[in-house]
């Protein structure tokens, strides 16, 4: 075994999966209290990543920044969080709350919709270039830890510290705090919690809040830590956290912190064994088909993911 | 009602048959043989606008523009530009492709900037006797067997950068363990294939990798490079990957050096620490004898996008205009008779010895590649 490879896959594959993990809690959030899956999450971590390449612009760049980097990637990734948490609550408010008494489907076309407005109106204001972070400007890439052969840059560990943290708070926040108990009895029942004097309108505007606070700072995230960011990137985020909530169960926080960490480190496992475990015949080309095919075999074995429990209903 | 119903069915499918079938008789296009007026001419661009490879096109664009520019001073014509955004993507390449043909005043088309373009574009100009000439494309197919007759390009093929390219890292960098990593498209996988069988032949270890043109995380790939091994090259269109891979090769603390093909030449967005980027064409920076048109071109666009695109798609243009004056001498022309002007090219070039085209399309005497040595991020033609 190469250690050092496995360690070297290990570190990257964290750093991919808690990623992954921030687009999948803010699936689960919504699929938690609307059953709806919000199929424009993805395009919201794109906003975010705009948002913060704005700031990081307008704040001197990564050449020549005007402020500290510690405080300008605190900055970037704040003004991301507020400007991708407003941008769900509009989407609540126009695309899903006229939709909510509506059969399942039509929200679900609705988000699609929204998916494509969000990914053209970007293409539309920024033109479709590869924009860059220059984050490798901004922090050396040799500037981390290095511990004999493994070598982590700063900003990897910034990425997974910074997720790490938003996992925990949001945790502290559904289990500790009275929006959070407001926020599992709207999931439970929301006619019940609307009886109990729960304003479930505002949990569902706070929870949309959360979700695509948490998915522009994924945004930022992905910028600083690989470089470049496009219009399009959106789809294959959401695509990732969205496997990483169903494997994980969808409507469970820890679920979609798991699936998020676990499908990053069958991503970043099988770019660099599947050569060796096929004995040649395939590539790293074929990544994806592995994280695919978990989900496929998530959905035959335990369609309710690790952490979800079988929908029981009573007859 | 429900008779009411079938019959409007039946009269919208009959009048979906009839109109499908009228649109593909004609194809949506100008007859070959068509004369058009010399006095609205225009050369249709077809490469990426917008897309991962937007900021090349637009390079290319921005010289096409200044060189129609100074053509008309000149000559005291009125050539236009008709704008194709293929966005790096072959289907909408094809469908920008049939709106060409299907314009009457489009006499040649200046691209595919890219090879897929090319390949999905060429059946359809061949059709319309549609010269098409690329400043950019590098497959070897596109001119092998001669499979689109109508096809020029103004820079040396696929089967030149090979070569240069096993020579070099084998040869100059005296590489003993390359990686080679394609990014699953009609330009890359071919021109890798051929170079990791060269390297190969001359006994050095070559390991293959695989990403998607989307790709930004390279890191995983980066966990496979071996220790040993000394040069990374990357069949890339993306410069901005060709980046991220060489900062995540130093990330990771591997020696190796990322040796980037001509989609990679972008002195603003590949810019590693220690690198190499081959590519078609000289930039005109490193050329004094083109210092004067270089300033010539800072006056036009008031900033300067100078890399190795623009000048030959400038001397696409230059070439199709030409042709185009020549077919127009007696005050109408075909599009045919602008393709047999463009097979009896030979105009002087900016970037080169005379452009003459041989049976093929391709540059007579097949041109060479120039290859780039990138240290902290500044670029210096080293062959």
């Amino acid at each position: 075994v190469d250690w050092d490879k496995l360690v070297q896959l290990l570190v990257n594959g964290a750093t991919l999966g808690s990623v992954y993990a921030l687009v999948a809690l803010g699936f689960s959030m919504v699929y938690g209290i609307l059953k709806l899956l919000n199929l424009a999450h993805g395009d919201v971590l794109m906003v975010g990543a705009f948002v913060g390449w704005g700031v990081l612009g307008w704040l001197g760049g990564a050449q020549d920044p005007s402020v500290a980097v510690w405080l300008l990637i605190v900055l970037m990734v704040l003004a991301a969080m507020a400007g991708c948490g407003f941008l769900g609550v509009a989407i609540e408010r126009f695309a899903y709350r006229p939709l909510r008494r509506a059969p399942r489907i039509a929200p679900l076309i609705s988000a699609l919709g929204v998916s494509f407005f969000i990914q053209n109106s970007v293409l539309l204001l920024f033109g479709a270039n590869f924009r860059s972070y220059d984050s490798f400007d901004l922090v050396d890439v040799e500037v981390g830890i290095s511990w004999g052969p493994l070598n982590v840059w700063i900003i990897r560990l910034v990425v997974i510290g910074a997720a790490l943290a938003m996992m925990i708070a949001l945790w502290l926040l559904v289990t500790r705090t009275k929006l959070g108990k407001a926020m599992r009895a709207t999931a439970i029942d929301r006619e019940a919690a609307a009886m109990m004097g729960i304003d479930v309108d505002r949990v569902i505007v706070k929870t949309f809040f959360i979700g695509s606070a948490l998915a522009g700072a994924a945004g930022v995230l992905v910028g600083l830590v690989f470089g470049s960011i496009n219009h399009f990137m959106g789809f294959g985020y959401g695509l990732k956290g969205f496997t990483a909530a169903v494997v994980g169960g969808i409507g469970s926080i820890p679920g979609a912190m798991f699936g998020g960490i676990f499908i990053g480190l069958a991503e970043a496992f099988s770019v660099g064994y599947i050569e060796d475990l096929t004995r040649g015949r395939l590539g790293s080309a074929f990544s994806d088909l592995i994280v695919f095919l978990i989900l496929v075999v998530f959905m035959l074995l335990r369609p309710q993911g690790i952490f979800g429990k079988p929908e029981v209903k009573k007859v | 009602m429900n008779k009411g119903l079938i019959a409007a069915a039946i009269a919208v499918f009959a009048f979906a048959v009839v109109g499908t079938a009228a649109v593909a008789k004609t194809g949506g296009t100008a007859s070959p043989a068509q004369v058009a007026a010399c006095t609205n001419v225009s050369l249709g661009f077809l490469g990426p606008l917008t897309g991962p490879a937007g900021f090349l096109g637009q390079e290319q664009l921005s010289w096409l523009r200044f060189g129609i520019q100074k053509y008309n001073k000149a000559e005291g014509t009125r050539f236009k530009v008709a704008l194709g955004d293929t966005q790096l993507k072959a289907p909408v390449a094809r469908t920008v492709a049939r709106r060409f043909v299907g314009n009457r005043g489009v006499m040649a088309v200046i691209g595919g900037s890219e090879s897929q373009a090319v390949r999905v574009s060429g059946n359809l100009f061949e059709k319309a006797a549609l010269a098409s000439i690329s400043g950019s494309a590098t497959a070897i197919d596109l001119t092998k067997g001669r499979p689109y007759t109508t096809f020029f390009r103004v820079v040396p093929n696929d089967a030149v950068q090979g070569p240069d390219i096993i020579n070099f890292v084998s040869g100059t960098l005296k590489a003993k363990n390359v990686v080679i990593i394609d990014s699953q498209d009609d330009y890359s996988v071919p021109l890798a294939g051929a170079v990791s069988r060269g390297l190969r032949g001359k006994n050095v270890t070559v390991s293959r990798e695989s990403v998607s043109a989307d790709d930004t995380d390279f890191s995983s790939i980066v966990a496979n490079v071996g220790s040993n091994v000394n040069v990374v090259i990357f069949a890339t269109q993306v410069a901005t990957a060709a980046n991220t891979l060489s900062n995540q090769l130093r990330e990771q603390g591997k020696r190796a050096i990322v040796f980037g093909t001509d989609g990679a030449y972008s002195p603003s967005q590949f810019k590693p620490r220690s690198g190499y980027v081959s590519v078609f064409a000289p930039d005109l920076h490193f050329d004094p004898k083109a210092r004067a048109i270089v300033r010539e071109y800072r006056r036009f666009v008031k900033k300067d996008t100078t890399g190795a695109f623009g000048p030959a798609t400038y001397m696409a243009g230059w070439v199709a205009m030409v042709a185009i004056e020549k077919a127009c001498a007696d005050g109408n022309a075909t599009r045919a008779e602008v393709v047999r002007m463009v097979r009896t090219t030979n105009v002087p070039s900016i970037i080169g010895a005379n452009i003459r085209f041989d049976r093929k399309g391709d540059l007579r005497g097949g041109g060479e590649f120039v290859i780039y040595k990138i240290t902290n991020g500044k670029y210096s033609p080293v062959g």
